[in-house]
């Protein structure tokens, strides 16, 4: 039944793109009648012919006549066919979306569509980390990092909760690579909108589930009430390295200057202060 | 769940029952994917228990002396798949509200911002 409904409004496409483009109808009057006696016909093989005459959002268009018999499985596929009209070339829009389909349907995406949808999340697995020295000291630098639609403030040694990222296990480095901003006590550097050299490495602490938040929904006098829980999935990521920018180079000093700290403190601190504006 | 590099999920025990109708999810998972659970999570200690008479459960013991307990009766063995790498993958801690999503010891680099700083 889908077939069928999806034929008939391809059907629709095709005389529409006949009015269109009637240089092309020679070749394509033939198929039309065709298109109608062979519901065996896959909507893949259709786009792939649509794909020459260059419709990008028209072929999305046919979703118009939905019923309520739609399944999951077709309504998924328009999803990805959305989220691969974002950032891939509009040539490919469609064929890409037949392949995820298909990949998809065998539960498994291959390695490099995985790693193009970590990339709209703004990150890149490394392999995990055995023995690295990964977690340092506090450094004063600090980055300004967009993680899918939201943005962190980041330094080093920070934890962060953002939305679950989904193709990345627990103990793995990350790089997050869409950074926005970079600072120092001295220095800052703003993107336009992103730093293409900079870089943040993190390491993923957990993948956790949020505390219940009940979602309660009250009609007064109308004998209306609904009560829903809900877990928002997080994870948990630690800042270990903040890359692209100088770090000053302030060694802090061992036991015997402990006293003579204090007061330089002081007055290192009136400097900073005072330098902060000039710099900033 | 690893913080700083340490697994927080010591021990992992699965206890179900041979004879209930609600352990069949759980014996499945048992027989077929436990194994490969195991090899995933070699730092991981994994028990399994028989307890006649009561609903089968998963009880993870972590590092800070938390143990949580979730109750798979009547689940599919994908769900009890889940359920377990649900309790890998968290760390110990209670499941609180959030006050910031941005937790942080050094807030300021540069100085905190005030109204009478001069730039």
């Amino acid at each position: 039944m889908a077939n069928r409904r999806c034929i008939q409004n391809l059907n629709r496409h095709f005389q529409f793109l006949r009015t269109r483009t009637p240089h092309l109808n020679p070749q394509f009057l033939a198929p039309t009648s065709k298109f109608t006696l062979h519901p065996a016909f896959t909507p893949k093989s259709l786009h792939r012919l649509f794909n020459s005459n260059d419709i990008n959002a028209q072929s999305v268009v046919f979703r118009h006549f939905c019923s309520k018999n739609r399944n999951d499985d077709t309504d998924e596929e328009e999803e990805d066919e959305d989220d691969d009209d974002d950032y891939e070339s509009e040539g490919q829009d469609i064929e890409s979306a037949d392949d995820e389909r298909e990949n998809e349907t065998a539960a498994l995406s291959p390695e490099d569509k995985e790693k193009e949808a970590a990339e709209i999340g703004y990150k890149v697995i490394s392999p995990l980390q055995k023995s690295d020295r990964v977690f340092k000291p506090y450094e004063p630098v600090f980055a300004v990092v967009q993680i899918g639609s939201h943005q962190f403030k980041v330094s080093n040694g920070d934890c962060i909760y953002a939305e679950k990222l989904k193709y990345c296990n627990v103990n793995d480095k990350l790089i997050l690579n869409k950074v926005l901003m970079l600072g120092s006590k001295t220095q800052t550097i703003i993107g336009r909108p992103i730093l293409p050299d900079a870089a943040v490495h993190a390491v993923v602490e957990e993948h956790a589930l949020d505390a219940k938040v009940i979602i309660f929904k009250k009609k007064r006098r109308k004998n209306y009430r609904r009560t829903k829980g809900h877990r928002q999935e997080l994870t948990k990521l630690r800042i270990t390295d903040i890359s692209g920018i100088e770090k000053p180079e302030n060694m802090p000093s061992l036991k015997t200057e402990k006293k003579e700290k204090i007061p330089s403190l002081k007055t290192e601190k009136k400097e900073k202060q005072e330098k902060m504006p000039v710099a900033a | 769940m690893a913080l700083r590099g340490v697994w927080q999920l010591q021990k992992l025990i699965v206890s179900c029952c041979d004879w209930g109708g609600s352990s069949r999810g759980i014996g499945e998972f048992l027989e077929s994917q436990l194994l490969a659970f195991k090899e995933k999570n070699p730092q991981l200690e994994v028990i399994a228990e028989l307890n006649r008479g009561h609903h089968p459960f998963l009880k993870g013991l972590y590092r800070n002396k938390n143990e949580r307990v979730v109750c798979v009766k009547n689940m599919t063995p994908e769900d009890v798949h889940q359920c377990a790498t649900r309790l890998r993958n968290a760390l110990g801690r209670k499941a609180v509200k959030l006050k910031t999503r941005h937790v942080t010891k050094h807030p300021s680099v540069q100085g905190t911002w005030t109204t009478d700083l001069q730039m």
